[in-house]
């Protein structure tokens, strides 16, 4: 039946299109300590919090803290614009690879929000 | 104290109220009993009173500063103005879920009484399907998330609301988004009621097309509005980002936007009846399943919601509706047969199952990407996409979309005459010219092949309105294409603002400048206004223009520094200026240049439009006339 063909035809491409575009540009979440004693070869996602010694550089273009979490730390640099609710204590979702110096070169950096919901920041 | 205990007995009262109308009106139907079906409906109609005391209550209780309330506590504080005190309603988790309950009881309320003609056991299990919906929401607020639970102490002053969120844009972006979603339990209940009733024609739907269809702009409207405020107030010069949050409010338009298609097939020719409900279904579980993610914290995303215990209940919720649907479609698929099959695929009918699957396509991938970190979670490492997987896979979806929106109108119901194609003509020649006029203006890559398409779907819809003369009884059909021109400017500002951004930062010393895109700014002053919201400004120069983009600071929460985005818009580009750093010799400014984003606004309002004019005054339409009624002209 033509429908059926016509299904099957949508179906077959967005798998394509899924796989194609994923295993382009799909990344692994790693936690600090992952990322300290096995570096992956491509991009990863970390998630920290933010410590108390944030460095600006460069008028404010750069930034560069330690992010830890409850059992590993690591120094992140970012260059980029920074997010409005972003200070020490706040959770970063950190997307980049660790540098030969060491430091972990972020792409891009996201806040997570203060909730929505509630207003305790 | 009064207002706490009134509100917490009228929501007790609402539950019990449901549960008497859901019972009755089940009994009803099965009885076929016209007197207990009108008791059932009073019961729901009370439980809706009942939901609308509860509101006025809690609404009562934040505009007057009632901080024994631990809900007027957590989300307000003195120093809020009466707009933001009063929209706190919905801005909490508790509240959040009375808002829900309040449009659901209410909306469902109005659709059942306007329901006379449907019938007596469709109308009366309809009603038990809605109470009993309200009663699951009514039972969460009374014993799990109560919005009138009471503090110990009553302290002075309330903890506030977050900076960010205390814009015009968050008065009336939830609302719209969240009675979208919860207005949409109306065509669900009704395509149950009508499958426990043994009625296969399409009476729940004639009944529910202008219910869908309201619930259809409100979320357009809300996604919007979403839209709109991330871009004015978060500050990183984009409007969508893929987020999980964004995907799942996403993922039910997009199943909705596939239904009010297809039913159209099923009103004029009686096909697709399994494929309606099942989208039916659909679009409604996956607003649940929505809700069920982001309170359940099991994805990580930019936006944290209030974590907390309802997770497992909207989860609970979403089983058993999984189970009723499916149960109830595999229970009555003999009887959903068509009465005729559809006789070519190239057809109106054709077009519209097409964009159907295209859809359904898009509601996969994307639900793929959203969930992938949690299945893939479950076999070892957790994996992840970012915004490029979705842009990859949804690009050309949407464009095959587009491409549909072009042809789709100008086939006719049942089979397209031969020679048909000759119609593609004119929206074939606007693309060509289009092509042409990119390629010789030195345009490459996507936007070579995305504003083509553009062109001969804004072609078709502009003619399609064409052939009509004016007149009013002719409002569906307007309606339906000046929706269709309204998606083609939202697309034309998406394809834009993506193609052709540019982005700069800069730190620029006093009378230094910077060039974006042919737009140089010239950092002129720096100023700031002290008070309990200290801010800093840089004036910067564009021409005779100037733009004072700045930073203000919260001192009561820690300190929160927020960005005053400046924006320059005209209908071709805005210039979009965030402050980063400023101080008197110093000031670090991202500039980006969005080409055609206002077109996306101007696009979403003329989508809305649409949908209402096609909406608008239209008599509730009996049982089943639809069939009778002359197809329209084919263009």
């Amino acid at each position: 039946m033509k429908i059926g063909a016509a299904a099957f035809v949508v179906a077959g491409c967005v798998t394509y299109l899924v796989w194609s575009a994923a295993s382009g540009s799909a990344e692994y979440y790693q936690t600090i300590s992952e990322v300290r004693s096995q570096p992956a070869a491509g991009d990863v996602r970390v998630l920290g919090v933010v410590q108390d010694d944030v460095q600006k550089l460069d008028g404010g273009q750069e930034v560069r803290f330690t992010a830890a979490d409850s059992s590993a730390r690591m120094t992140v640099d970012y260059r980029g614009t920074l997010p409005d609710i972003f200070k020490p204590g706040i959770q970063v979702v950190v997307e980049g690879r660790t540098g030969g110096d060491g430091v972990f070169h972020a792409r891009t950096l996201l806040a997570k929000c203060p909730s929505r919901f509630t207003a305790k920041a | 104290m009064i207002t706490a205990s009134l509100g917490g007995a009228a929501l007790l009262a609402g539950l019990a109220l449901a549960g008497f109308g859901a019972g009755l009106s089940a009994w009803a139907g099965v009885r076929r009993d016209a007197v207990l079906a009108r008791v059932g409906r009073r019961g729901l109609y009370a439980a809706a009173a009942a939901v609308v005391l509860a509101s006025g209550a809690l609404e009562w209780a934040l505009l007057g500063h009632q901080f024994e309330l631990a809900y007027v506590t957590e989300h307000t504080d003195r120093s809020l103005s009466w707009p933001l005190l009063a929209s706190s309603f919905y801005g909490g988790q508790e509240g959040s879920l009375l808002y829900w309950t309040l449009v659901l009881t209410v909306l469902g309320s109005v659709a059942v009484a306007a329901a006379g003609r449907s019938g007596v056991r469709l109308r009366a299990y309809a009603t038990a399907i809605l109470a009993a919906l309200a009663g699951f929401f009514l039972a969460l607020l009374v014993f799990v998330a109560s919005p009138f639970d009471l503090l110990e102490i009553t302290p002075a002053d309330g903890l506030g609301l977050n900076p960010i969120l205390r814009d015009g844009g968050m008065l009336i972006h939830p609302p719209f988004l969240l009675a979208g979603f919860s207005s949409f339990a109306i065509p669900f209940a009704f395509a149950m009621a009508s499958l426990l009733a043994g009625r296969y024609d399409a009476a729940w739907m004639a009944q529910t097309r202008r219910l869908a269809l309201v619930a259809w702009s409100l979320q357009t409207a809300g996604l919007t509005l979403g839209m709109w405020w991330a871009y004015h107030v978060l500050g990183w010069g984009g409007y969508w980002g893929w987020d999980p949050v964004e995907n799942v409010a996403l993922l039910p338009w997009l199943a909705t936007t596939a239904y009010v298609h297809s039913a159209q097939v099923q009103e004029r020719r009686g096909q697709l009846k399994a494929w309606n409900l099942g989208l039916v279904v659909g679009a409604f579980l996956l607003a649940i399943f929505g809700t069920f993610l982001v309170r359940s914290g099991a994805l990580v995303s930019v936006h944290t919601f209030a974590v907390s215990d309802i997770g497992p209940w909207f989860f609970g919720l979403l089983a058993v509706l999984v189970a009723f649907s499916l149960g109830m479609l595999a229970w009555r698929s003999r009887s959903l047969r068509p009465e005729r099959p559809l006789e070519s695929p190239a057809s109106r009918e054709g077009a519209f199952l097409l964009q159907n699957f295209l859809l359904i396509g898009l509601v996969a991938a994307v639900l793929w990407g959203t969930l992938l970190p949690l299945m893939s979670g479950l076999f070892g490492a957790q994996r992840v996409v970012g915004p490029s997987y979705y842009e990859r896979v949804s690009g050309p979806l949407f464009l095959a979309l587009l491409l549909l929106l072009a042809a789709g109108p100008l086939l006719p119901w049942r089979r397209a005459p031969r020679g048909w194609w000759r119609s593609l003509a004119w929206p074939a020649a606007a693309a060509l010219l289009a092509l042409a006029a990119l390629a010789l203006g030195g345009v490459r890559g996507v936007g070579l092949l995305a504003f083509p398409v553009l062109a001969a779907a804004a072609v078709t819809s502009v003619r399609g309105l064409r052939p009509l003369p004016w007149a009013w009884r002719h409002r569906r059909v307007y309606g339906a294409y000046l929706a269709h021109l309204g998606v083609v400017v939202v697309a034309v500002g998406i394809v834009g603002s993506h193609v052709w951004q540019s982005q700069r930062t800069a730190t620029l010393a006093p009378g230094q400048a910077v060039t974006v895109a042919g737009h140089t700014l010239t950092f002129d002053a720096f100023g700031a206004r002290p008070g309990s919201v200290s801010e800093q400004f840089v004036t910067l120069t564009m021409g005779d223009e100037t733009l004072q983009p700045a930073r203000a600071f919260y001192p009561g929460l820690g300190g929160q520094a927020v960005s005053r985005v400046a924006i320059r818009s005209t209908p071709l580009e805005d210039v979009y200026v965030v402050l980063n750093d400023a101080a008197p010799d110093h000031a670090t400014v991202t500039v980006f240049v969005n080409p055609l984003v206002t077109w996306i606004w101007a696009g979403a309002a003329i989508l809305v439009l649409g949908i209402l004019l096609g909406n608008l005054g239209s008599a509730v339409p009996a049982a089943a006339p639809v069939r009778a009624r002359v197809a329209a002209p084919a263009t």
